[in-house]
């Protein structure tokens, strides 16, 4: 049984002043799950792309069964064994199963016309053998996501790879598909694969790993075993003491204050995605809204930011009816917005610290006075802002891309909290954070309940639902499949997610 | 669920915009609706359309004489414009996914039948009772055949990425110095490399600036058009007025190919033409097959779509991308050689615009060769017809007539007839990280 014996030693990468990794070692045994555990922005995608060959390393060598390796491109290091299934999959949607997976190594006939019939059959055979079933001339854009890393394994697999880099494989699957993600796993170790599993979920490195390495600001900080408590686990990672749930007093619920009516809301190419979607969110309770990412979730946020068009129903605020009023109409009316992707909605990456925390009051006294601004008002609520949410920034004037992307959503968050609304509408608020933001961030949006305000949350991330979540509301394909309370479990409200509803017979 | 079933659900989430079809089949309807009122009852019910098919003055090899074909006038645009009619009504109660610009293609091509009919009505206004069928088709082909060379420059270009909207002015290097070396090598062998050359070394300044530098392709296009058109006009009134033997305005050769070209109305439209019009031909199968069959094919389209997966296999996008640009802009290049080769002397602005129509083709096309032919004879056609209508005293301003080609391609690109896949990553800068 072929098998391969990986050692990195002091891997060190720098990109100008920063050094994202410094002087990083570690050894992936044969047929052993190593788990590479930090926090986004840790470094860890960064050594995966030193091992597969898209950087070099500035230090440092990687070592093949015993053997120093340089790869000058990906190719080589797929050549030599190592294969890597990317956090944002790189297959091309227009293309079979077939194509991507022989992408780079086509077998071919005379006048070097492409072999698909013996790649498919390749394909029907490594499948077969590792019970990973996947049509091979199914067209990538028409599969699931969870069948589309199945692709991503099959084409590593299919390059003979003896190490598989899984990078955070699980952030796009429902609970279900990890399950059988991790199934798959322990049947390619069990084959005398490796694998490197890149992740910040601290349930599934428990669930499956052997040897656990984790990196904090780009050196690794220590091992752990997967029998280590959670806590432990995350006060490593983090490099001090955090707590992971969110202490929620019992609050009296409050009037109706955003109300959705029969929605249905169109994508860009004109497909309703929200389909006759209706929602009630009390004062003093937090709505979390679970899905799959592409379920609607994006599109019925945007609706109700007024940054999309409403094609029938409605969506009350407060009693006033803000069907397809202007972002500044409903900003008005009293909503809260923290978009779903901050960078490009929700701030302005070259403007100050201090205009993006005014970006919806601009014009408002004490901000501006007979159409000109007043910047010293500004300032000085930047200042009051930043010192009461935390920002860490050098100044309220430098420049909002300076700061890291935790701080950047602590901006949009005292923005959005240091004014007198009435719901909030949060998308994924915590996407890409570290353990410690996220807790920030969560305490603040209980904070908004507690004083009684309604909050709908939209999250992809089961962990964040159920520790914020008063009521869990599931999002399949458009509509609505459930709406359950949190004492629900995990593989019940997984089934909503993938559309299995009760009486339905999929 | 078993994998069939997650398979399947997927697929049916998948749903088809609704828009489009009926978008182009109001489009159909109003073109049948305009066929039956204007040509139909437009008609006197005793006029008569003669449509001959003997070419006229061809030279070299003539095909046997065929008998001319009379129809009534009125009866056939009525049957004409009420089968358009079906086809949009059809497009609009079935709402087809699939064939939408077959549909759309057949009823132009119906129209424009329906319109040749009309126009040579007798009695009535025209001076000819009749009009030559492989006349048109002879006439219209060395634009198809410019218009196909472009589209192929495009096809190579925006399948790996790159927008080339230069095209327009590789066809003015390319006929430019193509007729410089056919007047005076009299080889057009050595003027097509010529051409062929000059195309090359624009892809080369167009993939340089937007490879390298990762300028705005669009942008790069533009400015190499802007300073082809400036350059040659001033080129013309330096070097090409006062030494009229550079531009003496050689036509290529007629290549007659033995007994295909005596087959009557295509054998003056295939098989009697110059040598560019059978290169077109070869191009246009060896680009599908390169593209569509081969490792080099996959490897492109690969980088046309996701740049990003195609180097973590090991594949050189900027290396693939600098390829098809240079060698898209040498088939541009060739296309102008071939203008001028059809048409005679350069004349500065002479390409007038084709360049963008067979970007417009290139679109219509659905970025394929095959697609990129069917949409080349279309406009092809459509602008010789504009160009030359006039002499049948059709009662609409030349000038309007001349638009039509060009209202097409403004509703193409701006997708009003159908919205088409481009690749995705096409116009892309790709970097490195």
């Amino acid at each position: 049984m072929k098998s391969m014996h990986l050692e990195l030693r002091n891997i060190t990468k720098r990109f100008g002043n920063f050094t994202a990794n410094n002087k990083i070692s570690l050894t992936v045994e044969p047929g052993q799950i190593h788990c590479l555990l930090g926090e986004n922005g840790a470094g860890k995608s960064t050594l995966m792309n030193v091992l597969f060959g898209l950087l070099e390393p500035d230090e440092g060598e990687i070592l093949i069964d015993g053997e120093p390796v340089k790869f000058a491109n990906s190719g080589e290091a797929v050549r030599r064994g190592i294969g890597m299934v990317h956090q944002h999959f790189m297959l091309v949607p227009v293309f079979s199963v077939a194509e991507n997976v022989v992408l780079g190594f086509e077998p071919t006939k005379s006048f070097g016309r492409l072999d698909l019939e013996k790649a498919s059959n390749d394909i029907r055979r490594v499948s077969k053998e590792f019970g990973l079933e996947v049509d091979p001339d199914a067209i990538i854009e028409e599969l699931s996501v969870g069948i589309q890393q199945r692709v991503e394994i099959l084409k590593a697999l299919n390059h003979d790879a003896q190490l598989l880099i899984l990078d955070e494989p699980t952030a796009v699957l429902t609970p279900q598909e990890i399950d059988s993600l991790l199934e798959i796993m322990r049947s390619l170790t069990a084959a005398g694969k490796s694998i490197l599993f890149i992740t910040h979920k601290l349930k599934e490195v428990q669930a499956i790993a052997d040897v656990i390495t984790i990196i904090r600001l780009g050196e690794v900080v220590g091992t752990a075993l997967p029998s280590d408590p959670e806590t432990v686990l995350a006060s490593k990672m983090v490099g001090r003491e955090v707590n992971l749930t969110v202490a929620k007093d019992e609050v009296a619920q409050g009037d109706t204050v955003l109300e959705i009516r029969n929605l249905i809301v169109h994508d860009d190419r004109g497909i309703p995605v929200v389909n006759n979607v209706s929602l009630d969110i009390h004062g003093g309770e937090i709505l979390a809204l679970a899905g799959v990412q592409g379920n609607g979730q994006t599109e019925l946020v945007e609706a109700i930011a007024g940054i999309r068009r409403v094609e029938s129903g409605t969506i009350t605020l407060g009693g006033k009816d803000i069907t397809n009023n202007s972002p500044r109409q409903i900003l008005d009316a009293g909503l809260g917005h923290i978009p779903e992707d901050r960078q490009s909605n929700g701030l302005v990456l070259s403007m100050s610290v201090a205009d993006n925390m005014v970006l919806n009051t601009p014009r408002r006294a004490p901000f501006a006075k007979r159409g000109t601004r007043n910047l010293k008002a500004v300032d000085e609520n930047a200042q009051t802002l930043v010192k009461n949410f935390d920002v860490r920034t050098t100044s309220t004037q430098a420049p909002l891309s300076s700061l890291s992307g935790g701080n950047q959503q602590k901006v949009i968050v005292a923005r959005e909290l240091s004014r007198p609304i009435a719901a909030l509408v949060a998308s994924q608020p915590t996407r890409g954070l570290d353990v410690g933001s996220i807790e920030y961030v969560h305490k603040q949006i209980v904070n908004e309940r507690n004083s009684g305000r309604g909050v709908l949350i939209v999250s992809s991330e089961l962990d964040e639902v159920f520790a914020l979540g008063d009521r869990i509301a599931v999002m399949h394909n458009g509509k609505i499949t459930g709406i359950v309370p949190p004492s629900t479990s995990r593989s019940d409200v997984g089934l909503l997610m993938a559309g299995v509803t009760e009486g339905s017979n999929e | 669920m078993s994998i069939s079933e997650i398979t399947s659900t997927a697929v049916q989430s998948i749903k088809r915009p609704v828009g489009r079809s009926r978008a182009i089949g109001t489009l159909t309807l109003l073109l049948g609706a305009f066929t039956t009122l204007i040509f139909g009852l437009g008609a006197n019910s005793a006029s008569k359309s003669n449509i001959t098919f003997n070419p006229t003055n061809l030279i070299g090899v003539i095909p046997p004489h065929v008998g001319d074909l009379s129809v009534p006038s009125k009866a056939s645009c009525l049957l004409l414009g009420l089968c358009i009619v079906a086809i949009g009504l059809e497009t609009l109660l079935r709402r087809p996914v699939k064939g939408l610009m077959v549909r759309f293609g057949g009823s132009a091509v119906l129209f424009v039948v329906g319109l040749l009919i009309w126009t040579v009505r007798t009695p009535g206004p025209a001076p000819f009772g009749s009009i030559n069928m492989t006349a048109v088709l002879v006439g219209s082909s060395p634009l198809v055949m410019v218009l196909v060379f472009g589209a192929l420059s495009g096809v190579m270009c925006e399948r790996a990425g790159v927008v080339n909207i230069a095209i327009e002015g590789q066809f003015i290097g390319g006929a430019f110095f193509g007729s410089m070396i056919a007047s005076t090598t009299h080889n057009f062998i050595l003027a097509a490399l010529m051409g062929a050359l000059i195309g090359a070394l624009l892809g080369l300044l167009l993939s340089f600036l937007s490879l390298r530098y990762l300028s705005d392709q669009i942008i790069v296009g533009v400015v190499i058009v802007t300073m082809l058109a400036s350059l040659s006009s001033y080129l013309n009134v330096q070097v090409l007025s006062p030494y009229p033997q550079y531009n003496t305005g050689d036509l290529a050769p007629k290549l007659a190919i033995p007994l295909l070209a005596k087959i009557p109305i295509l054998g003056p439209v295939f098989f009697n033409q110059n040598g560019f019009f059978y290169l077109m031909i070869i191009l246009v199968g060896v680009i599908s097959f390169a593209l569509f069959k081969t490792r080099y094919g996959l490897h492109v389209r690969a980088v046309g779509e996701h740049p990003k997966a195609a180097e973590t296999v090991g594949i050189d996008v900027i290396k693939i991308r600098y390829f098809n640009v240079i060698v898209g802009g040498a088939i541009a290049g060739i296309g102008g050689v071939a203008f001028v080769a059809s048409y005679g002397q350069f004349q500065p602005g002479c390409t007038s615009g084709l360049g963008y129509i067979a970007l417009a083709a290139l679109i219509f096309g659905k970025w394929r060769p095959s697609g990129a032919v069917v949409a080349s004879i279309i406009f092809g056609v459509s602008v010789y017809l504009a160009n030359n209508l006039q002499t049948y005293n059709v009662p609409v301003r030349s000038a309007i007539l001349q638009t039509f080609p060009y209202l097409i391609t403004i509703g193409v690109v701006a997708g009003l007839i159908g919205r088409v896949r481009a690749p995705a990553a096409d116009g892309q800068p790709y970097k490195r990280d």
